[in-house]
């Protein structure tokens, strides 16, 4: 056990201390900043008010805390899967600099140093997550706040398991890379693509029909629901306290993605926790699985 | 001595190729044992199989009596290895990149710090110790991936071409410090180098060939069985040097004969004493030894 925290104390330090991987790990959320500050916020804005009945007058704190909700789940979203790949690129770097066969060299075997990695990504992806859930919370607090201890707590929950489930994909991924060229290409299509793939930067119902039911398959896209639902439930709860129907705030969720339609079935938050779990073990398994070949090569 | 190193009968194939072909020695314990070889003649696949690093095809190998089939883990604790390139943490500082490492073998708290301690001295990095690895000189960084390499008391130093790219000032420095290891904890050193001057200092050397032994012995077998010596004779006339019957060369103050053996050498002398007034009897070198087993040059450059 002492090899085992030694080294995932070593890999995270490494993450925090090298700042290109550090930085380049934010990216995305820095872009998905930038593209609300500048125009992402207004887009939204003026998309919520205009879907309003000409009757309805809404108070601009319920505005922004709507939009401010948008905003927050799908920087969370991106966050937990695109730091933890970057975070993750370390097993990769370790390849190209020599140091992974220093570690191999000590009586540690490969199955603790595998662990290691997926261990101290884990950790420091919840780290950066839970400081940028605390600060998402503050910026709501000051936007319009409609949420509950509960909610919050969902939202900790949420950035676990995405957090556990962007380190185990990356993990996958990453095991099988070994170059600097193939670990950067990766870390461009993931910070690149990512956001638009679990709805981040557009909501899915957005995109045509076609696109809509692949991307369904994709278990990431329930992830970012369990943060739009947890972060826009207050929301809801106050439209529906100031005499909004319920047609039209199911609406509204339909149009932001906090219901997620698979085959045509509405799925439920229950069924995109046991979606989210259930990918989280087959990925870890799969993780497992390659490692184990790899060490009887 | 007994041995500490034993390996019989040792392949390992990628594909068609045979990177190391029915390959046996033994290393004694304390000796200097210098493993030489171009490029791809097995010396990298030799050593990552007596790591664990690379499974062998067939054969044994056996370290400190233990073998490497049934005591992989026992066997990493006996070496310690210092690669060609650095492989520390750059961005990590030299305390914490050695206490990581030394972590691996269970070696924490006071423990590590009373070998930091011991290490810091021996090798003189106390100035360096809190510096990142990435802000260290060759010469400092080479010094630190010894300490790594000795941070678990091995009883066997791998020195896999340790030298290659240092300037000569960090490579008598790094001699200097295996010296002083060999002389104080009575480490093996298993030396594996493209420089032929390293090799001469070595206790046993072995040439390998396409992964096979293509000679071995210690240096002075070697040259004597595969050089000739050189007589250098000084304030004389090519006319007079002609008249041994020897091929010669001139040098810049005088003639370099090549004569086949010592003995020879000394029967020259005997029978031309006019001659020999100002003169040198030097063996051939470690060049010309691989030269002569392999039929190759190696191109390492200058000794140390």
């Amino acid at each position: 056990m002492t090899g085992f925290f030694s080294l995932t104390k070593r890999n995270c330090k490494l993450f925090f201390r090298d700042k290109g991987m550090f930085f380049t790990s934010l990216i995305t959320p820095a872009i998905l900043l930038v593209l609300y500050v500048t125009f992402l916020a207004k887009v939204y804005k003026e998309s919520f008010t205009s879907a309003l009945p000409a009757a309805f007058a809404l108070d601009d704190s319920l505005i922004n805390g709507t939009v401010g909700g948008q905003l927050v789940s799908s920087l969370l979203a991106v966050c937990c899967v695109t730091v933890s790949f970057c975070s993750n690129l370390l097993m990769v770097q370790d390849k190209v600099s020599g140091a992974r066969r220093d570690l191999t060299m000590s009586p540690v075997s490969k199955s603790t140093l595998a662990l290691s990695y997926f261990t101290a990504s884990a950790l420091s992806t919840m780290l950066i997550c839970f400081v940028a859930l605390g600060v998402c919370l503050v910026y709501l607090a000051i936007v319009g706040w409609y949420m509950t201890v509960k909610d919050v707590l969902l939202l900790c929950v949420d950035v676990f398991i995405l957090v556990l489930f962007g380190t185990a994909l990356s993990s996958i991924v990453n095991c099988n890379l070994s170059t600097n060229g193939q670990a950067s290409a990766v870390g461009t299509i993931v910070s690149a693509g990512y956001g638009f793939v679990c709805g981040a930067y557009m909501p899915i119902s957005n995109f045509g029909d076609g696109l809509q039911k692949v991307l369904s398959f994709l278990p990431g896209t329930y992830g970012t629901a369990l943060f739009r639902n947890h972060a826009l439930r207050g929301v809801y709860a106050e439209m529906l306290s100031i005499g909004f129907p319920v047609e039209i705030v199911e609406g509204i969720k339909d149009s932001i993605d906090c219901n997620l339609y698979f085959l045509g079935e509405k799925v439920g938050i229950g069924s995109m926790y046991a979606v989210m779990i259930l990918s989280l073990v087959v990925l870890v398994g799969g993780y497992v699985l390659l490692n184990t070949i790899k060490r009887n090569d | 001595m007994s041995d500490i190193i034993r390996i019989e009968h040792l392949c390992k194939s990628f594909g068609a190729v045979k990177a190391v072909q029915n390959l046996s020695f033994r290393v004694k314990e304390g000796e200097l044992f210098a493993f030489l070889g171009v490029n791809g003649a097995g010396k990298s696949t030799t050593i990552n199989i007596l790591c664990g690093q690379l499974q062998k095809d067939s054969g044994t190998v056996e370290i400190d009596g233990m073998d490497l089939d049934h005591d992989t883990v026992r066997i990493k604790r006996e070496l310690g290895v210092v690669f060609q390139n650095s492989v520390l943490d750059g961005a990590l500082t030299v305390r914490d990149n050695l206490q990581s490492r030394a972590a691996l073998y269970g070696i924490v708290g006071v423990v590590f710090k009373k070998r930091l301690e011991r290490l810091s001295n021996l090798l003189d990095f106390e100035d360096v110790i809190n510096r990142p690895v990435s802000k260290l000189s060759g010469g400092q960084r080479r010094r630190i991936d010894i300490a790594r390499a000795l941070i678990h008391h091995p009883r066997i130093l791998v020195l896999d071409e340790p030298t290659t790219g240092l300037d000569p000032q960090s490579r008598r420095l790094l001699w200097d410090v295996v010296t002083k290891l060999r002389e104080r904890e009575g480490l093996t050193v298993f030396l594996t180098t493209h420089y032929m001057e390293e090799a001469t200092d070595a206790d046993y050397v072995i040439i390998l060939d396409n992964g096979s032994i293509a000679g071995e012995g210690t240096p002075l077998s070697l040259k004597n069985t595969y050089a000739g010596d050189y007589v250098t004779l000084y304030g004389i006339d090519e006319k007079s040097v002609g008249a041994l019957g020897l091929p010669y060369v001139p040098i810049r103050d005088g003639w370099r004969i090549e004569v086949a053996t010592t003995s020879e050498a000394t029967k020259l002398i005997l029978e031309h004493p006019a001659l020999f007034e100002d003169y040198e009897i030097t063996k051939g070198k470690m060049d010309d030894v691989f030269l002569a087993v392999t039929g190759k040059k190696l191109n390492g450059g200058e000794g140390k």
